[in-house]
Parts: C-alpha cells; structure tokens; sequence
C-alpha cells in the first residue's frame, strides 16, 4: 500500500514539475502556466480592499464542478475584499449567456469570470464588456479574435493532457503494465473531453509499449454506456482493463461488468463521482479516477482577475494540475478537486 | 345580478393577473434594486431587447394552443433557421440567407401540420418528435460547428442596430405583437383558430376547415420560431445549433401566465406579451439581487408556479 | 325562384332516398315532404335511423340512392357547407356552440362579419344584429356579448335555435331540442320552435319525447329499423298509433 501511493505521489510530482511544458496548449496554441505560480501578491491585498471592486461569475451550465469553481472563486474575492456582485448560469445556452453579460453590467463589476459557450457567439456578446474595460478571465475557451492584454486577462483551464496521461498510468500500473484495454471515448466535437481522451490514447501508445487498445468505441448518449460495455466485453471476455471518457457512462460501464459477474477487468475514468469512487473503495473493478482541481481552477481566475486590477501582469494561458484518487487518496482527493469532504458512503467503506 | 357582478370580477381578475403580476414584481424590483440600475434606461431596454426572440415566439404559440394544439418543435426550428440562414447568407446573399431562414422555420411547420392534420396524428406527440428530429438536424448542418453572421446590414436589421435611437429588435417586438394581436383579435382567421381549440365539432359544423386550420397555425408557429431564430443570429452575430434549445418551457410560462389556456379556445397576446416580459424582467432581477443560480432558479420556479396557479385557478367551473 | 308559401312546392322533398354502410342498409326507402311553415316530427327508436337521415340532409352523408330536392330542384349536398347555402340548418343535439365566445360570436361563427379595408372583425354590428334576434325569439340571456359557458341549457339552446334560424332560407333540422332541459326551459324553447312557423320555414324535428311531438308538430313520420313505417298528420292521430307504429306491436 504505502509504496503504491509513493509511487502515486512521485508520479505527480513529476507531472507538477514538467507542467510548464505539458502538452495541454491553449485554444490559439498558447503554452501554458501552471496555476500554483498565479497568486495575489500580498502587498498588493490592501491595494485590492481599498478600491471597492466587484465581479461577476457568468457560468456556462450549473454542476459539482462548477460549484467548485464557484466556492474557490468566491473564497479568493473575498480575502481579496472583492464583492461578488451577480452569478448566473447560462445552461448552454448561448444567447442566455449574452443576456447574463448585460445584465451584469448593469451592475458594473471590475471583473467577469467566464466559460464563453462558443468562439463565434460570445465574441458578440462579451464586446460591450472589453469596451467598458472590465477585466475578463475565461474558463477553457475564448472568443474569437480576441487578444490577451487588450481584450482580456487571462485563460484558464484544467491540464487537460495530464488528466488522460494520468488515467493511463494509474491503469497501466494497475494492470502490470501490459496486457488489453478498451477505449471509450466521447464521440462529439467537445474540446474537453477530446483532449483528455486524446491524451489517454496517446500516452498508452507512446508509453506503454506491452499494453494494446484492442476495442474503441464512440459514446455520445452516456445512457447506453452499459450497452456499448456489454458488447465491448462480448468480443473481448479477457480485457484487462477499460478507459471510460467520464464518471456518467462509466457508472454504465461498472453496471455491465457487474452483471457479467466480471471481478478482473480494470476501469478508470475522469471526474469524481460517488458510485464510481464506491466501487474503488471496495477495491472492485474501479482503480483509479483522475479528477480536475476545480476549486483551484476558480482560485486562480479570481486571482488573475485581482492581478489586472493592480495592474500585474498575467501569463496567456494557466492550467490547473490533475489530481489521480485512488482507493488510498479518496478523502484528500475529493478536497484537492471539489474542496469538500467525500461523500460518508466513500469515506465509511 | 349579485352574482353575476361577483363573477364578471372573477374573471376580470384572472385576466389580469399577468398584469397585476407584472406590476408587482416590478415595484417589488424597483425598491429593491434602486441602487443596482435596475430602472435605468439600459436596463430596462435590455429587458426588452432579451426577451424579443421569446416574445414572438410565444405569439406563434399563443395561436397554436389557442387552436388546441401544441407545438413543443419551435425551439428546434429556431436553431435550424438560424443556421440556414447564416450560411446561405455567407454563400449568397441577405436577402437569400433571410428568405432561406424562414422558408425553413415554414417546412418545418408544413411538416408539422401535414402529420398532424392530415394524418391526424396529436400534435403533442408529432412535435414531440419533430423537436429530437430538428435538433438532430440542426446539428448535422454544421456539423455543430457555430456559424457567425457578419454581415453588417443583418445584424443591424435583426439584432443590434437602432432607428431613431430605438433599438431595432423593440421595433421586431412591437410590430409582430401588434400584427399578432390584430390578426387573433380582429379577424376571421383568429375567430376561427379560438372556435377550433373550443370545440373542433362546432367549428367544423359551422363551415370552418378544421383541417386547413391545425396545418395553418403549426405553420405560423415554425414561421415565429424562424423568425426568432433569425434575431438571435443577428443579435449573437451567428448561428448555433443550442439556439432556443432552452427556450421552451420560458414560452410555454409566458403563454401559460399570459392567459392563453393550454387546453384550447382561449388566449391573448397582450398577454403573451406581458408574460414574456415578466420572465425577462424575472432573469434580470434576480441576477441583479446577486442570488446564487439556484436560488434564482427556486424563486422563478415559485413565482412562475403563483402566477400560473392564479390565472387558471376555476377555469373548470 | 319557387314559392315557398304554405301549399306550394316544398321546401325539401326526399324520394326513396336509400343509404347502405357496405352492406348495411341504415335508411331504406325513405321520402318526405316538407312545406314552409311546416313543423314534422321524425320519431322511432334508437337505431331506427333518425340520425343518418339528418346527416343526409345536412350534407354530412351522401345517399346510396334517391332524389333530394330543395325547393323543387335536385341537388346533391357533397357537404355541410352546401346545404347550409342551399338554406339547411341544423340543430345538433350537443348545440355545437363555442363555449368561451360570446353569443354573438356563436351566432356568427364560420360566417363572421368584416367591415373596413383590413376586414376586421365587425363586433359591433354583430352584437347588435345578435341582441335584436335574441329579443324578437325571446331568448333570455344577460346580453349578447355574455359567454356561453356562463348561460344555462335553456338559454344554450334558445342560442341554437337562434343561430339557426338567423341563418336558415328553408329548413331547420332540430335533433333532440330539449333532451337535456327542465320542465321550464322546454316550455321555453318549444315556444321558439313555435315561432319558427310563423317565420315561414320549415321544421323537421326529431323527439324522444311523443307529448312533445305533439303539442309541436302537424305531421309525424316514423321510422322503425331503417323503414319508413309511416306519416301520420298530428291531428288524426294519437299516442297509441304512433307508439304501436313506433314498436311494431298491437
């Protein structure tokens, strides 16, 4: 046991230390600054309470993670003494997310965090923003032809490479580094989940020479996970493990093996999840699930939203590191990700 | 006569409790939020503006349930317009990409209309499945890829440009609520979509072409959608496939707490009107407040629920 | 054009009108007089095919066979719109009303009136052409801009009534006038259906109840089991016949 977390740790330190240059790269190709090095200067705090500024946190849908998000963005305003003055969630919908910007700034925040729905329609809808000067700080995307600096403060978004490596290395060490997996992966064009789902394809073929993909396939609709599992398992009985694009269809997934009575296969997937996280703790088939530290994420915004203010300069792009939880880390791990204790039913295995 | 008087206030009540409603929320909003711009100029237009696509959509409907129909498809409709319209525009021209939108949004009515007419399949299960089906299509289009609308002359005509100092898309709403209203108030047509949704016997005993008419209002209704699509692409210059994804149940409250009965044989687009502005002025204040999302989510809920309670309270005496 | 006084030409003439449902025979034979100012009752049990027949004359069905004549000249209702402009109206028994109009909008539907260059609605002219009918039938009801559902079954049916004879040139077809009404709001509306003689048109009626047929009708015609057993004149008949005619018994 204690090897194995030393192990789990020097593997993440070593991400932590590579993570200037992880291959996680902006939507314009931007290299990337890990989070822990964007911080509010302390002498500039007083700086900050003095100047009655305010935010705003303009949502894209409404989740646990962007609850994290959320709490760490609002934890950090308020030891800034920034007043969060409006939150609201556009769920998806991008000309509710327009309607969110201008009711906002009726309120006239100095800053706006944000997760723009789509390049093309938010370009439209945060210009009256720019133009009013408020300091913006997206969430993982950004409006066309905008231009760090001028148009806004900085991207901020999950490593989402080391999340898909790192779903690797936990399975690969599971499964002895060698041996046949099956992959399921988001069928749609969402940049989030294509890149963690990339990351894990690549490095399994890049780093683990012994381990074979021997089964893909595609899940738009996350309800017939458990489907898409039997008949993944029907061609391959013997598979060693199964990488699940995110905790919904891999609860599918685990439904399907447990109805096979399949103890061997190993699962691993991406974003915490209760009846997943049950499943590992029980030490069943789930061995590990890579999570994004989403209350880092909402740290950092509000802090590179502060660092405009005084006039600090940002880097483009900031990423928030990985963190792997497996059966050893649920409780530390549920706290670094969604800064909340895990669910009793985890904790009390 | 007593009672007739106590009735005759029965109803007046429940007619204008969209009203009465509205005014309520917006004193209550007014004190509440004078400090945080909520009358100011910008932001009450702003109200107007966010809600222009929702309006005149809740018009097609009003005509639509008001026939004792219903079309749960509009919001589909909205996203597949806008998107046509956005690259035969890029293609071709304005006035193509604009007659393309909206010839969509009509087949799409058309489609609607000839199953549910013709084949006299309900409506509710017809655009039940239309709706999956357009929002497939929508997708399939682009590839969901998002379109933008640059062309300046659209995106004045139907978002963001002015006359006279008077934003563009309150023009859209006024005209289409006033043209709307005069069509189901004062004319034949309106007339006979009302005796339809009553009672579908009566009007086909008395001469009125039951069939013709359901075709008709569903074609309406995708030709509102259309045009609600065409606004949101100039208002977001361009086009996505979630475009009035999220809109249906913000129609169906506003129509609902409007007055226009779900059950057919009554509605208004005053109404209409108000409830739509009243949804608006509802997100507005309610962010402005600095609720949580959830928070504002339960007290929309609730009032929404009151408002709804109030105006069909005893329609069943 | 024809006479329509009482003596003349009838107003509708039916001559072994025939109707099969593939190869079921609902009416067989059936023919039929009716003069203006004329009021006949159409009596039988049901199933006898009182019904069918005032589908066929309302255009709702198309006879198998047989001749139907309005005014002394043939014609053929492909549907209800064509009687309904040759001067046929019907009661239904359900008065096929629109319950959250008002009166006047009932009296008017499908056949609005339109005044102006954008053909608006004429509200006023109806509700005041709707007020004088309803005075001059003495229908009671609050106004003509009252809402249908807030009136009683008598005044509902008085409406009906009304409705039809505002529009009807030649014959009103009255399908079960009162089955639904009191004792009070049927000596009311058979008072309506009496005045309807003096308006010169003709009546056709059909009743479950015989008293009624009789106090309303100068002649009785039965049906029993899609034949036409017979036509009585209300004044050299009585109860009894009518009823053995109805049940085939005594």
């Amino acid at each position: 046991m204690k090897i194995k977390k030393l192990l789990i740790t020097t593997m993440l330190s070593t991400l932590l230390v590579s993570g200037a240059n992880a291959q996680t790269t902006g939507p314009n190709g931007e290299m990337a600054t890990p989070s822990s090095t964007v911080t509010v200067p302390e002498a500039e705090i007083a700086k900050l309470k003095a100047g009655n500024y305010t935010a705003a946190l303009l949502w894209h849908e409404q989740s646990d993670f962007v609850n994290a998000i959320n709490a760490g963005a609002k934890d950090e305003f308020e030891r800034l003494g920034i007043k969060v003055v409006a939150t609201a969630s556009a769920g998806f919908d991008a000309a509710k997310q327009r309607s969110d910007i201008e009711t906002a700034l009726i309120k006239n925040p100095s800053i706006i965090l944000a997760l723009p729905l789509d390049p093309v329609t938010s370009a439209a809808a945060f210009k009256e923003a720019v133009e009013m000067g408020v300091k913006l700080v997206f969430l993982s995307n950004v409006p066309k032809d905008y231009q760090h600096k001028s148009d806004y403060a900085a991207i901020v978004t999950d490593d989402l490479f080391s999340m898909g490596k790192q779903a690797a290395d936990v399975l690969a060490q599971a499964i002895g580094n060698k041996g046949k997996v099956g992959f399921i992966y988001h069928d749609a064009d969402y940049y989030v989940t294509n890149q963690r789902d990339n990351a894990f394809k690549t490095t399994i073929a890049k780093d683990y020479k012994e381990i074979e993909i021997v089964s893909q396939q595609g899940i738009s609709d996350p309800a017939r996970a458990e489907d898409i599992a039997n008949a993944m398992l029907l061609k391959n009985p013997d598979l060693n493990g199964i990488y699940v694009t995110w905790a919904g269809p891999a609860e599918g997934v685990l439904a399907a093996l447990r109805a096979n009575g399949n103890k061997h296969t190993k699962i691993v997937t991406l974003d915490l999840s209760e009846p997943v996280a049950l499943d590992m703790v029980r030490g069943a088939n789930v061995v590990g699930i890579v999570a994004d530290e989403a209350y880092e994420l909402g740290r950092v915004m509000a802090a590179t939203g502060a660092r405009s203010l005084v006039g600090l300069e940002n880097p483009a792009f900031i990423t928030v590191p990985a963190v792997t939880v497996t059966a050893d880390n649920v409780a530390e791990g549920w706290q670094r990700s969604l800064h909340r204790d895990a669910p009793k039913s985890v904790l009390n295995k | 006569m007593d009672q007739l008087t106590q009735l005759a206030t029965r109803i007046n009540f429940k007619q204008y409790v969209v009203y009465i409603g509205f005014l309520l929320i917006f004193l209550f909003f007014a004190i509440v939020l004078k400090d945080d711009g909520f009358l100011s100029t910008r932001n009450l237009t702003n109200i107007i503006l966010q809600t222009a696509p929702i309006t005149i959509m809740a018009i097609g409907l009003v005509f639509v349930l008001s026939a004792g129909e219903i079309d749960l498809s509009f919001g589909s409709i909205v996203a597949v317009s806008a998107l046509v319209a956005a690259v035969v525009m890029n293609e071709h021209s304005m006035i193509l990409g604009i007659l393309a939108g909206l010839g969509s949004g009509l087949a799409i009515g058309l489609f609607n209309g000839l199953l549910v007419a013709y084949l006299r399949l309900p409506s509710f299960l017809v655009t039940l499945a239309t709706m999956g089906l357009f929002a497939g299509v929508a997708r399939m289009l682009t590839d969901l890829r998002s379109v933008p609308v640059l062309n300046s002359t659209f995106t004045g005509i139907f978002g963001s440009g002015s006359l006279f100092g008077i934003p563009s898309l309150i023009y859209w709403t006024v005209g289409a609520v006033a043209l709307g209203h005069f069509v189901f108030r004062e004319t034949k047509y309106g007339a006979h979509v009302l005796a339809l949704g009553d009672n579908a016997r009566a009007a086909s005993v008395s001469g009125i072409k039951i069939l013709r008419m359901r075709l008709s209002v569903l074609m309406l209704s995708g030709f509102c959608a259309a045009l609600a699509g065409l606004l949101y692409a100039g208002r977001l210059q361009g086009a996505r496939y979630t475009l009035g994804e999220a809109d249906l149940m913000t129609v169906i409250a506003a129509v609902i707490v409007g007055g226009t009965l779900l059950t057919g044989g009554k509605g208004t687009i005053i109404g209409a009107l108000a409830g739509s502005l009243l949804m608006g002025m509802l997100n507005n204040g309610l962010i402005l407040m600095g609720l949580s999302v959830s928070d504002q989510m339960v007290v929309r809920g609730f009032i929404i629920l009151i408002a709804v309670a109030l105006s069909l309270r005893d329609t069943n005496h | 054009m024809h006479e329509t006084g009482i003596g003349k030409t009838p107003v509708l003439e039916l001559q072994n009108i025939k109707m099969q449902f593939g190869g079921i025979t609902a009416v067989e034979n059936f023919s039929l007089d009716i003069k203006a100012g004329e009021v006949v009752a159409l009596v039988g049990d049901n199933g006898a095919g009182k019904s069918t027949l005032i589908k066929i004359i309302s255009g709702v069905y198309q006879p198998t066979a047989g001749v139907l004549k309005v005014s002394g000249e043939q014609c053929t209702f492909s549907d209800a719109s064509v009687a309904r402009e040759l001067g046929v109206e019907v009661v239904y028994q359900d008065l096929a009303l629109v319950d959250q109009q008002p009166v006047y909008m009932n009296l008017f539907l499908g056949r609005e009136l339109t005044t102006g260059p954008f053909n608006r609605l004429d509200r006023k002219e109806m509700l005041s052409q709707t007020q004088q009918l309803v005075d001059e039938l003495d229908v009671r009801i609050p106004s003509a801009s009252a809402t249908i559902r807030d009136l009683s079954g008598g005044q509902r049916q008085g409406i009906a009534i009304a409705r039809a004879t505002h529009w009807a040139k030649k014959l009103i077809l009255l399908d079960e006038p009162t089955a639904a009404l009191g004792v009070a709001e049927t000596a009311k509306v058979e008072k309506t259906i009496q005045s309807l003689r003096e308006r010169n048109l003709a009546v056709l009626i059909i009743s479950h109840s015989l008293d009624q047929v009789f106090r309303l009708s100068d002649r009785i015609c039965v049906l029993r089991q899609g034949k036409q057993i017979g036509i009585r004149e209300t004044q050299k008949t009585d109860k009894n016949e009518i009823v053995s005619m109805i049940t085939g018994l005594g």
